[in-house]
C-alpha cells in the first residue's frame, strides 16, 4: 500500500508550501522536488489504477463526513486511467524542461516549476473529486497557474494570451458558481452523486439553466467553439513545455468535468447529441483554420482544439463503444500532441517569429528530433501502424454502428486536411533547403529522453493497442454505469 | 441596426435570467431540504462549535478552504513571478509623494489596534462571526496603511515567505495527523472541549489561526510588489 487517493492532491500541496523554504537551502531542490513529487504522484496512481481494476473503485472521504455532508474523492477506472495518464505527461513535461532558465534568474524558475506541479495537481484534482463545488475549487488552481504559466515570458504578446486566457476564465468561473447556486438551492446538495440521484425531481427550467451555465462554463475550459477563443494564444505564447501541458493535461480535465456533468449528473435528453454536433463545429472550424497557420505553435495549437472537437463527437455517440473511441482519442492525444510541441520547440528554437518556412531543412541537421516530429505528425493524423489509427479506426466503427454516415464522411474529410498541414511541414524539413542564417539547436539529453520515450509508445501502441484497450474497455463501462456510481458514493460503508 | 439586435438579445436574456433567479425564492421551505439541518446539528453536538460557518468551512468542506489557500498563494507567487523584471530596483515605490504627517502620526497610533484586531478576529474565528480570511485581510490593510504612509517602511520579503510557507505546512500537516489517526484527511484528532469556549472545536481554531497567519504574510507580500512595482 503506497496511499490513497487524497494523496494526489496533499502532497504536492506540501511541496509546493514547502519550495520556497527549500530554495532558500539549497537553489537545485526547486526544480528537484516537483520531479519527485510527480513521480510520486505516477508510481500511486498506477498502483491504485491497477488496483481498482480488479477490485472496484475507492471512494475516499474527507474529514470524516461521508457524503453528502463531506467532501469525497472517487479513484474508480475512468478517473483512475486519467488521472495516470495525467501525472505521466505531468512527468515528462517535468523531465523536459528540468533545465529549463538554468542560466538565468532564480525567482522566474522557482516560479515555473512551483505553478506547473500546481497544474498538474489542480487537473488531477478535478478528475478525482467526487463534488461540484469541489471541482470549482479545483478549476480556479489549475487556472491561476495557467494564466501566470502564459505570461511566463512577460512580453507584450504573451501579457495579452494571458490576459484572453484570465478574462475568459473568470467568465467560466462566474458561469460555474452560478450554476452551483442554482443546483444547490434546488437540491440542497453539493455531492455529484447526490445530485444525479435527485436530478429527477428538479424542475425542468432550473435544471436546464444549470445546465447552460455548466455546459458554458466547463465548455471555456475544455476548448469548445466558439469558446475557445482563449486557447490558440495561450498555447501559442506559453513556453514550449506548457503547450504540452495544456494539450495534455489541463484539456483533458476540461473534457472530463464535461463528460462528468452530460453523463452523470444531468439526464436532460439531447445534451449527447448537443456535444456530437458542437463537437463537430470545433473539429471543423479548428482543422480549416490550423491549415491557414504560417506558424508552427499555433498551427499546433488549432490541430489540438480540432482533436478535443473529435474527442467531444465520440463521447457524443453516447454508446460504449463511442466512449471507449473517445477514452482512446484522449490517451493518444496526451501522447501525441506533447510529442509535437517538444519536437517542434526544437525545430524553431532560434528563431523569433516560429514561422513553419523556418524548419526548412531540419531533416539534416536534427535528425532525430525531426523523425519524431514526422512520427508524432503521422501518428496524429492517423496513419497505420501508429496509436492514432487505432482510435480514429474505432470512432469511425462507433459511427458505423449507428448510422451516422455523415459524420464520418465529415471526420474522413477533416483528416485529409489535417494530413495536408501535417504533411506540409514533414515536406518542409526533409526536402527543403535551408535559409541561410538559420542555426539548428541541438535537444538536450533529458528532452531527447523525453520525446523517444513518447515516440516508442506511440509506436508499442499502434503495433499492438491491446496493451491499452483492456483498461479502456474498463474505464468506459464504468463511465457509462451511472447507478454504480451512484451507489458506490452514497453507499459507502462506513 | 446589429447595435440594436444587440441590445434586444441582451433584454430578452436578462428577462429570462431575472425571472429564473427571482423564481429561485431564497428563504422559503424547500432550503431546509438536504444536507444544511445535519451542518447545523453537527456543528453543536459533535464539534461543540459556536460558529457554524466556521465549522462549515474549516471542517466539514476543509478540503476546499485548503484549495482557496493554495488559490491565494498561487495568486501571490504568480504575481512575484509575473512582476519580477520590475522589482530590480526594491526600495524605491512608485508613489512619490510624501505623506503629510497627520497620516504618519496617525498610521502609527493605528497600526498596533488594526493588528490586535485582526488576531481577535481570527483567534475567535470558532465563536464569532469572521475567522482567518477576515482576520489576515485585517492585518494586511494595517500593513497598507504603514507602507503608504512611510516612504522607508519595510516589510523582509523572505520573512513573509517564510511565514507564509510555514502556516500551508501546518496546515497540511494537521491535516495529514488527522489521516493517520482516524483514516481521513483533516479529520478532527484533538478533544472538541466544551461549547462557546475558547478552547473548542478540536482542529478547527487551529487551522483557522494558520489561515489567518497565511492570508496576512500573502496579501501582504501582494500589496509590497505592487507597490515597489516601477516601469
Amino acid at each position: 500500500m503506497v496511499g490513497t487517493p487524497v494523496l494526489l492532491v496533499v502532497i504536492p500541496l506540501l511541496a509546493a508550501f514547502l519550495i520556497p523554504l527549500l530554495g532558500m537551502i539549497w537553489k537545485e531542490l526547486v526544480r528537484i522536488i516537483p520531479g519527485l513529487v510527480l513521480l510520486y504522484m505516477f508510481i500511486l496512481s498506477a498502483t491504485l489504477l491497477n488496483q481498482v481494476l480488479h477490485t472496484g473503485p475507492i471512494v475516499e472521504v474527507i474529514a470524516g463526513w461521508r457524503p453528502p455532508l463531506g467532501i469525497n474523492l472517487v479513484f474508480s477506472p475512468f478517473s483512475g486511467f486519467l488521472v495516470t495518464l495525467m501525472t505521466f505527461i505531468g512527468l515528462m513535461v517535468w523531465i523536459y524542461s528540468y533545465r529549463f532558465k538554468q542560466n538565468v534568474d532564480f525567482e522566474p524558475a522557482k516560479k515555473y516549476f512551483i505553478l506547473l506541479m500546481m497544474l498538474v495537481t489542480g487537473s488531477v484534482g478535478i478528475v478525482l473529486t467526487g463534488d461540484i463545488f469541489n471541482l470549482f475549487v479545483f478549476i480556479e488552481i489549475v487556472g491561476i497557474s495557467a494564466y501566470a504559466l502564459t505570461a511566463f515570458y512577460t512580453e507584450r504578446n504573451s501579457a495579452e494570451a494571458a490576459f484572453k486566457y484570465l478574462f475568459m476564465g473568470a467568465l467560466a468561473s462566474t458561469f460555474l458558481l452560478l450554476a452551483i447556486m442554482i443546483i444547490y438551492t434546488q437540491l440542497g446538495t453539493l455531492n455529484m452523486a447526490d445530485i444525479a440521484s435527485k436530478m429527477p425531481e428538479m424542475n425542468t427550467t432550473y435544471k436546464i439553466t444549470a445546465l447552460v451555465f455548466l455546459l458554458t462554463a466547463i465548455g471555456i475550459e475544455a476548448e469548445m467553439f466558439p469558446l475557445n477563443g482563449w486557447a490558440a494564444d495561450a498555447y501559442t505564447e506559453s513556453p514550449g513545455p506548457i503547450g504540452a501541458a495544456f494539450a495534455g493535461i489541463v484539456a483533458k480535465a476540461g473534457v472530463y468535468a464535461m463528460v462528468r456533468i452530460i453523463f452523470t449528473m444531468f439526464d436532460v435528453d439531447g445534451t449527447m447529441q448537443f456535444m456530437l454536433y458542437i463537437g463537430l463545429i470545433t473539429l471543423i472550424v479548428a482543422e480549416t483554420t490550423a491549415l491557414r497557420q504560417d506558424r508552427l505553435k499555433r498551427m499546433l495549437a488549432y490541430s489540438s482544439i480540432g482533436q478535443m472537437g473529435l474527442i467531444m463527437v465520440a463521447f457524443g455517440i453516447g454508446t460504449a463503444e463511442g466512449v471507449f473511441a473517445a477514452l482512446f482519442l484522449m490517451f493518444n492525444h496526451a501522447i501525441i500532441k506533447p510529442l509535437l510541441f517538444f519536437s517542434g520547440s526544437y525545430l524553431v528554437y532560434n528563431s523569433k517569429d516560429k514561422f513553419i518556412h523556418e524548419t526548412n531543412g531540419m531533416g539534416k541537421h536534427i535528425p532525430i528530433t525531426s523523425i519524431l516530429f514526422a512520427l508524432g505528425a503521422f501518428a496524429i493524423v492517423g496513419l497505420p501502424p501508429f496509436a492514432g489509427f487505432w482510435s480514429k479506426l474505432s470512432i469511425l466503427t462507433a459511427a458505423a454502428d449507428e448510422n451516422m454516415i455523415i459524420i464520418i464522411a465529415l471526420i474522413l474529410i477533416v483528416s485529409i486536411i489535417e494530413l495536408v498541414y501535417y504533411l506540409r511541414v514533414v515536406n518542409r524539413i526533409y526536402f527543403f533547403k535551408m535559409a541561410e542564417g538559420v542555426e539548428p539547436k541541438k535537444p538536450t539529453l533529458n528532452a531527447l529522453f523525453v520525446m523517444v520515450t513518447l515516440g516508442v509508445i506511440i509506436l508499442l501502441v499502434g503495433f499492438y493497442p491491446d496493451a491499452i484497450t483492456g483498461v479502456l474497455h474498463k474505464a468506459s463501462g464504468d463511465l457509462l454505469d451511472k447507478t454504480k456510481y451512484i451507489q458506490d458514493v452514497l453507499l459507502l460503508n462506513p | 441596426m446589429k447595435k440594436l439586435i444587440v441590445i434586444l438579445l441582451l433584454a430578452v436574456l436578462a428577462w429570462d435570467l431575472g425571472v429564473i433567479f427571482l423564481g429561485l425564492n431564497f428563504g422559503n421551505e424547500h432550503f431546509t431540504e438536504g444536507v444544511k439541518d445535519q451542518y447545523l446539528e453537527k456543528t453543536v453536538t459533535e464539534l461543540n462549535v459556536a460558529n457554524t460557518v466556521t465549522s462549515i468551512v474549516v471542517n466539514f468542506r476543509g478540503f476546499d478552504t485548503l484549495g482557496e489557500v493554495t488559490v491565494l498563494f498561487l495568486a501571490a507567487t504568480a504575481l512575484g513571478g509575473i512582476l519580477y523584471k520590475k522589482r530590480h530596483h526594491v526600495g524605491e515605490r512608485s508613489v512619490l509623494f510624501p505623506s503629510s504627517s497627520l497620516v504618519m502620526s496617525g498610521s502609527k497610533l493605528l497600526f498596533p489596534a488594526i493588528i490586535l484586531l485582526g488576531v481577535y478576529v481570527f483567534v475567535h474565528g470558532h465563536l464569532s462571526p469572521g475567522g482567518g480570511f477576515q482576520g489576515g485581510t485585517i492585518i494586511a490593510t494595517g500593513f497598507l496603511l504603514m507602507l503608504l504612509a512611510y516612504d522607508n517602511y519595510s516589510v523582509s520579503h523572505n520573512l513573509l515567505s517564510i511565514v507564509e510557507s510555514l502556516a500551508g505546512i501546518f496546515f497540511v500537516v494537521i491535516g495529514l495527523l488527522g489521516f493517520m489517526n482516524h483514516g481521513t484527511f483533516l479529520e478532527n484528532f484533538l478533544p472538541t472541549g466544551t461549547l462557546n469556549s475558547l478552547f473548542s472545536g478540536g482542529v478547527i481554531p487551529i487551522v483557522y489561526i494558520l489561515i489567518g497567519f497565511k492570508v496576512a504574510a500573502e496579501l501582504t507580500g501582494v500589496i509590497y510588489t505592487v507597490l515597489h512595482e516601477k516601469d
